[in-house]
């Protein structure tokens, strides 16, 4: 048995799916968090898939993640509909019933956010609203989990009530559907019937001329096009059902109305979302970065007596000795003391401890990052922030929707891509979806924190910060440029809702942080710690597979070094006039994983026998702060990571606008590094 | 651009003519695009529709406003292609 979760956006399925199933999925508190389908067991049977589809308003749809909702309802024909109804938008959720109702399909109406109905001032006569609607409708709250187990108990016992089809429109139109009925061999005639009278356009191409004539008749009778007629109508019985079943009190001014005065003023708007973004990167990247970033590295590679004295503060109040000698030394130690060969040491060492420990210390200020997203998520302050920047936005060829891709990118681009397809026009979504990569993703955000602490160790979280700032910069540059030359469009729009605020829920916020930081630390362990004992590999051994021990041959006749010189005239000019390998190499394989850059150089420089990474003798000495900002702003705008490439070529359709997308990404990059590259040359000259 | 001058009650005008507070009866209205135009149908704008001006963004674009109940932000350039008469 499959049973479909269909309901507006924003009204709370994702969250109904996940009691049902007793699974994690991610929500969130802003329209459209649900973009592809999802499917569960439900609990307490072992046959039953709930399937959670993305929110929609009507059976027309608008956006293509709504038509997958469309597509899952009309062809795999689900056995029970749940139709999720929020009570404090009953109206709109009940004109989507009156089209789900038209099937033949069984549907249960839930009545979610029944906690919050008195407060809102809402009454409603569930029994009578079942009456006139030929349905059974369960009363819920899916975030307290309130009326979950009568709502599993009704579905697995089947006792809901058999579809029998109500009339909701004048006599008139329900002839005509009856008259087109009766012509129909197929399943859902109802639904059809309206879908024939409505015009729609998968459907008209089906109208014979008599039933031409009588929609026209229809037409002619009620004044309206036949489209508006349909609309209005299921609105006229709506309002009918009101005021039967339910009521609700005129309200003064909410709290969301009154945060909004705050939030949405015409002077503070701007000011306020700009605190509130430094905030969250001076946070993660600031306090947390600077203070846990150091801690982590001395657990990795022990520390020196000058470190152990600036960490005293922390280990005088545990009373401990401080003589640290760190994991890579212990290791190291051991394995010698056991007799291994150097080269097992250096492949546990330099490889692996030292690829995978350099994307760990970055941990600490990633998670601080997820927080601080996961709770302008949740609050409802990212709709808002879409809301009030859609008038900058429109003008440079992007939706205020844009933004929530672009917030959800310096996440992951991954997700950031998919959440595009909230854009309703084609035209800003492919803009936003080739655009969405040049905001700075976590994976990028350690690359940045190694240069800035090395070369710019007073201003990092400036540095930091300006990268944000040039990245809004080539997205608005870009998007107006776009908008001009490339998606030319005529029209688009903007229609969306704001969400109540709500105060950030601990478990969601707890959850996804967890979720998000999982998966970062997991690919430190499988991708980075594959791709550090290749990289280790490569630059231990030479072509003749000579280990390379620093006497007999050095790390400029590895393998890597070979491969790495074949390409590196392309960086020539951004390096200030150094032609390197190993930085060659390492930005190649950000195409990988944006952060296998650390690991990249980390191993590098380990096996050619210098710990510090830009110390004399490193490979990367050459680099100075010129340099190093050139080649941070190659890694950071060039063709994002594999991951995100597979994103963009899924969300973007053809393929011509994604080899475009790539081109353009990875030129602008190269172009804006170049010449930032060429200036320092001039400058340090 | 040219401010307009504040519709009275009884007035008949384009939705994006209406100031913050404002409620009116929708009329007509007209759009070009058919698509946008079943969004706005299926978001509940049909005649006689009643609507209120909530929240105006910050930057005087888009508008929220509360009808059926709910509250829907859209572009002032969409509302451009709704008649009201103001109450």
């Amino acid at each position: 048995m499959k049973i479909a979760l269909v309901g507006n956006q924003n009204s709370g399925k994702t969250t109904l799916f996940n009691a049902l199933t007793g699974m994690n999925q991610k929500i969130g508190n802003w329209p459209g968090v649900t973009i592809e389908r999802k499917e569960g067991i439900l609990k307490g049977s072992d046959d039953i898939t709930v399937v959670d589809l993305p929110g929609i308003y009507s059976l027309s749809p608008y956006t293509s993640e709504e038509d997958v909702s469309r597509r899952f309802i009309l062809d795999e024909k689900p056995d029970l509909i749940i139709n999720i109804l929020d009570a404090t938008s009953l109206e709109r959720s009940l004109y989507l019933s009156t089209q789900i109702l038209e099937l033949d399909c069984d549907v249960v109406l839930a009545l979610n956010m029944a906690d919050i109905l008195e407060s809102h001032g809402i009454s409603i006569n569930i029994e009578k609203l079942e009456e006139k609607l030929g349905v059974d409708i369960v009363s819920i709250s899916a975030k307290k989990k309130t009326g979950i187990d009568e709502l599993i108990d009704l579905i697995i016992s089947k006792t809901y009530r058999k579809r029998k089809q109500i009339k909701i429109y004048p006599k008139e139109i329900e002839d005509t559907i009856k008259d087109f009925s009766s012509d129909l061999n197929i399943d859902n005639k109802r639904f059809v019937s309206v879908k024939l009278i409505e015009q729609d356009k998968g459907y008209r191409s089906f109208l014979n001329p008599s039933q031409k004539e009588k929609i026209n008749k229809l037409e002619n009778d009620f004044a309206m096009d036949s489209e508006q007629l349909i609309a209005s109508k299921r609105y006229d019985f709506i309002e009918a059902l009101k005021k039967e079943c339910f009521s609700k009190k005129e309200r003064k001014e909410t709290i969301t109305d009154k945060l909004d005065k705050i939030f949405l003023n015409k002077y503070l708007a701007l000011p306020i979302f700009a605190v509130v973004m430094a905030f969250v990167y001076f946070l993660s990247i600031g306090i947390v970065g600077g203070f846990m970033t150091p801690l982590i590295e001395v657990f990795f590679n022990g520390a020196s007596p000058e470190e152990a004295v600036e960490f005293n503060i922390l280990f005088t109040k545990l009373e401990a000795s401080i003589d640290f000698i760190g994991l890579s030394p212990l290791v190291s130690n051991w394995l010698t003391s056991i007799n291994a060969s150097p080269w097992a040491v250096s492949l546990v060492c330099d490889g692996v401890i030292a690829g995978v420990g350099s994307i760990l210390t970055f941990v600490p200020q990633i998670i601080i990052m997820f927080i601080c997203l996961s709770i302008l998520e949740t609050t409802g302050y990212m709709s808002r922030i879409a809301f009030f920047l859609d008038r900058i936005f429109h003008k440079f060829g992007l939706s205020g929707k844009s933004l929530i891709p672009f917030i959800v990118g310096t996440g992951c681009s991954v997700p950031g891509i998919m959440s595009c397809r909230i854009v309703e026009d084609q035209n800003e979504r492919d803009t936003s979806i080739i655009l969405t990569p040049f905001m700075p993703c976590s994976a990028k955000l350690p690359v940045i924190a190694l240069f800035s602490s090395a070369f710019f160790p007073k201003t990092g979280w400036i540095v930091t910060l300006s990268f944000y700032f040039i990245a809004i910069a080539i997205i608005l540059l870009f998007g107006a440029l776009f908008k001009k030359f490339i998606f030319k469009g005529e029209h688009s729009s903007f229609i969306s809702e704001l969400p109540e605020y709500k105060a950030p829920s601990f478990s969601y916020v707890s959850r996804d942080v967890f979720d998000k930081s999982f998966s970062f630390i997991k690919r430190a362990g499988t991708i980075i710690l594959l791709c550090s004992i290749v990289v280790w590999f490569l630059s231990s051994f030479t072509f003749t597979f000579t280990y390379i021990d620093g006497v007999h041959a050095t790390i400029n006749d590895s393998m890597l070094a070979g491969i790495g010189n074949v390409f590196a005239w392309v960086f020539y000019l951004m390096l200030g006039g150094n032609y390197s390998w190993a930085a060659t190499v390492s930005a190649i394989q950000s195409l990988i994983a944006k952060e296998q850059v650390i690991s990249s150089m980390t191993v590098i420089a380990n096996v050619s026998g210098e710990d510090a990474l830009f110390a004399a003798g490193s490979p990367f000495a050459f680099f100075n702060s010129w340099s190093a900002f050139a080649y941070l702003t190659f890694i950071l705008f060039s063709a994002p990571c594999f991951g995100a490439l597979g994103a963009m070529r899924k969300e973007i359709g053809s393929f011509k606008k994604f080899a475009f997308g790539v081109v353009f990404q990875t030129g602008i990059a190269w172009i804006l590094s170049t010449a930032i590259g060429l200036i320092g040359w001039g400058v340090m000259a | 651009m040219k401010k307009s001058r504040i519709l009275k009650s009884g007035e008949e005008g384009h939705l994006s003519d209406l100031r913050r507070g404002q409620k009116c009866v929708v009329l007509d209205f007209h759009n070009d695009n058919a698509v946008l135009r079943r969004r706005l149908l299926d978001m509940g704008i049909t005649k006689g529709v009643e609507i209120e001006i909530k929240k105006i963004a910050p930057l005087g674009d888009p508008i929220d406003i509360m009808l059926r109940g709910y509250e829907l932000c859209i572009r002032k350039s969409d509302m451009k292609s709704i008649d009201v008469r103001v109450i």
